[in-house]
């Protein structure tokens, strides 16, 4: 068995009011092809004018993260890093970072993405900002 | 028939993963039976007109004035403009991997449905492209005002049309397959498929399990169409599916006989994935990773386990440094040899407790001709452990829920 944190982003489109992004990240235990066990989540909105760079993504996952008591590898899809090679996005994380590989990791970062989808829309809907 | 291999590698990209590619290409252009006469790569951003650089195009066609090959084969995907351009240039016919791949399908369909599966993929690769075909083609002959078009809507119309009428028949087949797939779920048989990429030695290991003759070559996509048999594993029957392999890069949803074996792959009980492992440990991690994207989209609740196939090519230093290394991409991970038999105990062991669970209970009823009856329904139906025969029978056996129900109140009718 293996700790990951699996990390997603939502909301990198611009609504009336700028770019309103969750990133919730899940620290889990998983085999190759199960979730055992969904240890931590941690959840954390952000507010930017313009579209997110890879810079600011890393800097938005690395605060999510920090508030997780696991430290274990980082786990995201390719295309919430613009697609840019691994060893490059690795190098800019203070922690180990990696691509989503076993069935496993995607089934984390499903969950991850439902988590952060459903709270951006909570958040939305109390704030009453239109999308 | 003699070909060329052209390939282009994006800036920056991994060698050794370029270098894989290519060879893959190979195997794939061997495997369509043609001879490799020359080989060039370029490393650039794809270009609109010629997807390589014009020069290297220039290249290209000087290669082909010395060497006439039959085709010139692309690793990319091409667009219809570039092959018309780059066909222009070099005079020769130039295709690419997917339209490379189509052709071995057709050269091995045999049977009346994997016909129309090629010829399906065909369509559908040929579809988006037909209107660009058709006005080149028409190019010199383009009538006057208000005369365009008229060819290129007609041709596309008729290739949906063919479409259509291909899909119906293989819904109908595809109808008949499920129902057959559903009446051997029903009749208790557990279901097993066969999974990996293209030739990782699954019909090898079918046919050591299942002792039939499936033809296995070391050659890419030898199977092309799932084929199933019974196997009894430790006393339990399962019927295990042979499939057809994955492979990186190709739209799977595109070509039918892909999705009949996803079909079966998404169905079964457990999902046996079979690993090359005599391959080096990065190549092994790249195909585990192309079938653990392929099967993510719909795989649910089915156990895995990763086979570990060829290992009498290798040491077992080498086999325990794989598979520490690959564990996280390794479900349930056993070591087996298809050619020598090496593990097959293991690996039935392994399918066993993976199996979903059968109940074991106790009966009694009175010896009687409906008594005995019973008996060899049992036996029939599930796994018995012990029986004792006196003024009663009584029989300790292992079975599904339906059958232990069933025989609960057929021995409560006799007794």
């Amino acid at each position: 068995m293996f700790d990951i944190i699996a990390v997603d982003i939502s909301g990198r489109h611009k609504t009336a009011e700028g770019y309103l992004m969750v990133c919730a990240a899940i620290a889990a235990s998983v085999t190759a092809d199960h979730v055992e066990k969904v240890n931590q989540i941690a959840i954390r909105s952000f507010r930017n004018k313009s579209a997110p760079s890879v810079q600011d993504v890393v800097k938005m996952i690395e605060d999510t993260v920090s508030e997780l008591k696991s430290e274990a590898t980082i786990v995201t899809e390719a295309g919430d890093m613009y697609n840019k090679p691994q060893w490059l996005i690795n190098s800019m994380f203070s922690q180990n970072f990696k691509y989503q590989e076993s069935l496993s990791e995607r089934r984390c970062i499903e969950i991850a993405h439902h988590v952060s989808f459903s709270s951006r829309k909570l958040l939305l809907k109390e704030r009453d900002i239109q999308q | 028939m003699r070909a060329i291999l052209v390939k282009r590698n994006d800036p920056r990209s991994d060698d050794e993963k370029n270098n894989l590619q290519m060879k893959e290409l190979r195997e794939l252009a061997d495997a369509a039976g043609y001879e490799v006469i020359a080989e060039l790569t370029q490393t650039r951003h794809p270009d609109r007109r010629y997807h390589l650089g014009r020069g290297k195009v220039d290249e290209l066609a000087q290669l082909v004035a010395d060497l006439e090959p039959d085709k010139i084969i692309f690793h990319n995907p091409l667009t219809t403009m570039q092959v018309y351009n780059i066909s222009e240039i070099c005079r020769c016919e130039t295709i690419d991997k997917f339209q490379l791949i189509l052709e071995i399908f057709a050269t091995r369909a045999t049977t009346h449905r994997s016909k129309l599966q090629v010829e399906l993929a065909r369509l559908e690769y040929e579809l988006p492209r037909a209107k660009a075909i058709v006005s080149l083609l028409k190019k010199e002959e383009r009538p006057g005002f208000m005369g365009l078009g008229g060819y290129e809507d007609s041709y596309a119309q008729d290739i949906k049309n063919r479409i259509s009428r291909i899909k119906s028949e293989l819904e109908t087949i595809q109808k008949d397959n499920e129902s057959l797939r559903e009446h051997r779920h029903s009749k208790g048989f557990s279901l097993i498929t066969l999974a990996g990429y293209t030739n990782a030695g699954k019909s090898t290991l079918f046919n050591a399990l299942v002792d039939e003759e499936v033809k296995s070559k070391n050659m890419l996509f030898t199977t092309l169409l799932p084929t199933t048999r019974s196997l009894n594993v430790q006393g339990r029957d399962v019927l295990v599916t042979d499939t057809v392999g994955f492979i990186e890069n190709l739209p799977h949803w595109m070509v039918d006989a892909f999705k009949s074996t996803l079909d079966e792959i998404f169905l079964a009980d457990v999902v046996l994935l079979v690993v090359d492992s005599s391959e080096p440990l990065e190549i092994i991690s790249k195909k585990l990773l192309v079938c653990h994207e392929t099967m993510w989209d719909q795989l649910s609740d089915v156990a895995i386990v990763t086979v570990f196939n060829k290992i009498d090519k290798i040491t077992a230093d080498e086999l325990t440094e794989k598979m520490l290394a690959l564990d996280y991409l390794a479900p349930n991970p056993v070591a087996v040899s298809a050619m020598t038999g090496f593990g097959f105990d293991n690996l039935k062991a392994q399918i066993h407790d993976q199996l979903p669970e059968w109940e074991r209970i106790n009966l009694s009823f009175p010896m009687s001709e409906k008594g005995m009856s019973l008996v060899a329904w049992i036996f029939d139906e599930g796994l018995v452990h012990n029986i004792r025969y006196g003024n009663d029978i009584s029989i300790d056996f292992e079975a599904r829920d339906k059958i232990i129900n069933k025989a609960i109140s057929l021995a409560a009718e006799i007794s």
